[in-house]
């Protein structure tokens, strides 16, 4: 598996959460999908859980989106993978992310927040999938926050 | 029909109680006002008991009068409270967050301080004060504190403020039995809008706003006992409602909650709202705290804190917080559509938008869409401020006596 494959597996990811295109993302995932939204807080000196879905809890997550009044100033999310450490049949990802939100009305971009992910990528298939994604939150003040994952 | 201005001008056909005038969401004085008559006086939560166990644990707070303050506790496990501001030359002393630390020394000229308050360390004092200045004349700035209803560690900046159980009076007797075992934070954030704090209290403070959750929908208004649940009106501007089974499996992809709340019924759910701006939230699993903290007209940091069992298991835990996170997390499917709402009623009443009125007209016998909850807080705002929230710029003006009803 080169390294490029599973790199543009991590920006595929963020191009189709960008463009809420949430079959095409867990097409992406593999059966065994586990997705985290972690945190430290320096306020509360712990380690919080923000956010924790198998695959069928994302499916849940996004098929119940439209049934609920969320903010529609898309999100765009600029990736930069830092390291890919192969073992195998999986590969340890990481990666920085930002993730820049655009106002609807006249078009304003802000940074949304601060992220790492981390992936394990599994490689023992024809394509390579996510087997797990931790967003390593570094932003903890996300205003009115929002309803769709980084 | 719509309205002409004068329509729009003139007071909605409610008695004076029923509606507010949105000035009181935006006026630069009256939000002053605010900070000296209702939050200085006021006791607050400015954190949890778990989150300073050990000896010299620290905890910063600002409060919403904006003095920022240490909380800290002593040798002898006690914990007090103090200005954040060196008595030198006004520096801040600590800036973390939260720490532990025998001594306090501002990093400025390293006047040290212990966690009583007492100054134990004036750099070269006697070379520069000589005779005339010592530690003694150097103590901290203490507040009033006091920890009770749940461990919450609470402050009042009025030195002659009556006691916290004097103030909370019998509004926490509702959530008092499922307050017994000890408890543990485990989730805070902090969200700023752009909205007044008072239109996030009225959220906590009413449930007709349910409709713009449709977890709730799916899972209380549609479901028996809903419209049973009452709100209760207490001394001091607090208010509380009353429970019902929550059926959390309605909601298409969750279930019933597995880990309950010692005493507390199955999908149990209870609220006090508390004047001036805090909410206890206990619902089925899981402790929401939220705190309010006004940063201006316009704009609000919330404070919100996620609290389950110190005794938990890491099973139970676990599970208290997917609970938590399910509709109060940052990414969570109910506080998002919250802070959406607010958000969106600070745009709409900022200041120059012409808003006007807003109506809490509803009458239901107290049942849980009747807007009764947000009429009590307003009689007790206008009490204490010496303004009607229907007419706030007419000094002296008092809310009518029926104002709670």
């Amino acid at each position: 598996m080169e390294r490029s494959q599973i790199e543009e597996l991590v920006y595929r990811s963020c191009l189709a959460l960008d463009d809420r295109d949430f079959k095409g993302f867990l097409a992406l995932c593999d059966a065994a999908f586990r997705y985290k939204v972690t945190v430290y807080s320096p306020e509360i000196r712990k380690e919080m859980v923000w956010l924790d879905h198998d695959r069928a809890g994302m499916e849940t997550l996004f098929t119940n989106l439209p049934r609920h009044n969320s903010d529609h100033a898309p999100l765009v999310r600029h990736a930069t993978v830092y390291t890919v450490k192969m073992n195998g049949t999986s590969a340890e990802v990481v990666s920085a992310l930002q993730v820049f939100r655009t106002q609807l009305d006249g078009g304003a971009t802000e940074l949304f927040g601060v992220a790492r992910l981390i992936d394990t990528v599994k490689l023992d298939g024809g394509a390579p999938k996510l087997a797990s994604r931790v967003v390593r939150m570094e932003t903890r003040q996300l205003g009115f926050g929002s309803h769709i994952p980084f | 029909m719509a309205k002409t201005a004068a329509d729009w001008n003139a007071p909605p056909k409610f008695p004076a109680s029923h509606y507010v005038d949105s000035r009181i969401y935006t006026d630069q004085q009256i939000f002053a006002e605010e900070m000296d008559k209702l939050f200085k006086p006021s006791w607050i939560i400015a954190c949890h008991e778990s989150e300073i166990v050990n000896a010299f644990d620290y905890r910063l707070f600002t409060h919403p009068t904006g003095v920022p303050l240490i909380l800290v506790r002593g040798d002898d496990m006690k914990v007090r409270s103090f200005y954040n501001i060196c008595p030198h030359r006004g520096n801040t002393i600590l800036y973390d967050p939260a720490g532990n630390a025998k001594r306090m020394t501002c990093i400025f000229h390293q006047w040290s301080f212990d966690a009583r308050g007492n100054c134990i360390d004036i750099s070269r004092a006697e070379q520069g004060y000589q005779d005339r200045f010592c530690k003694e004349d150097a103590g901290l700035r203490e507040v009033k504190c006091d920890i009770g209803f749940g461990g919450f560690v609470w402050v009042n900046l009025d030195d002659s403020c009556a006691p916290l159980k004097d103030y909370i009076g019998g509004a926490m007797d509702i959530l008092s039995p499922y307050m017994v075992e000890p408890m543990e934070v485990f989730h805070f954030n902090r969200a700023i809008v752009e909205t007044n704090y008072k239109l996030w209290h009225d959220t906590n403070s009413e449930f007709y706003h349910d409709f713009v959750h449709y977890f709730n929908r799916i899972t209380g208004m549609m479901q028996p006992g809903y419209y049973e649940r009452k709100y209760t009106a207490f001394p001091n501007g607090h208010a509380t409602v009353g429970s019902m089974n929550i059926q959390y499996d309605k909601y298409e992809g969750s279930k019933e909650r597995s880990v309950g709340w010692p005493g507390l019924a199955p999908g149990g759910w209870y609220m006090v709202d508390l004047f001036p701006g805090m909410t206890y939230n206990l619902r089925t699993s899981v402790l929401r705290i939220d705190t309010a903290i006004p940063l201006g007209p316009n704009k609000v940091a919330i404070e919100f804190r996620g609290l389950g069992l110190k005794s938990d298991t890491p099973q139970q835990r676990a599970q208290r917080i997917f609970d938590h996170n399910t509709i109060w997390g940052p990414f969570g499917r109910n506080l998002h559509e919250d802070l959406l709402a607010v958000h969106g009623q600070g745009r709409a009443m900022r200041e120059g938008t012409d808003s006007r009125y807003v109506i809490h007209g509803r009458e239901e016998n107290s049942t849980i869409h009747d807007e009764v909850g947000m009429r009590h807080f307003y009689a007790e705002w206008s009490r204490r401020m010496g303004r009607a929230a229907y007419d706030p710029m007419r000094e002296g003006r008092r809310e009518p006596a029926r104002a709670a009803a």
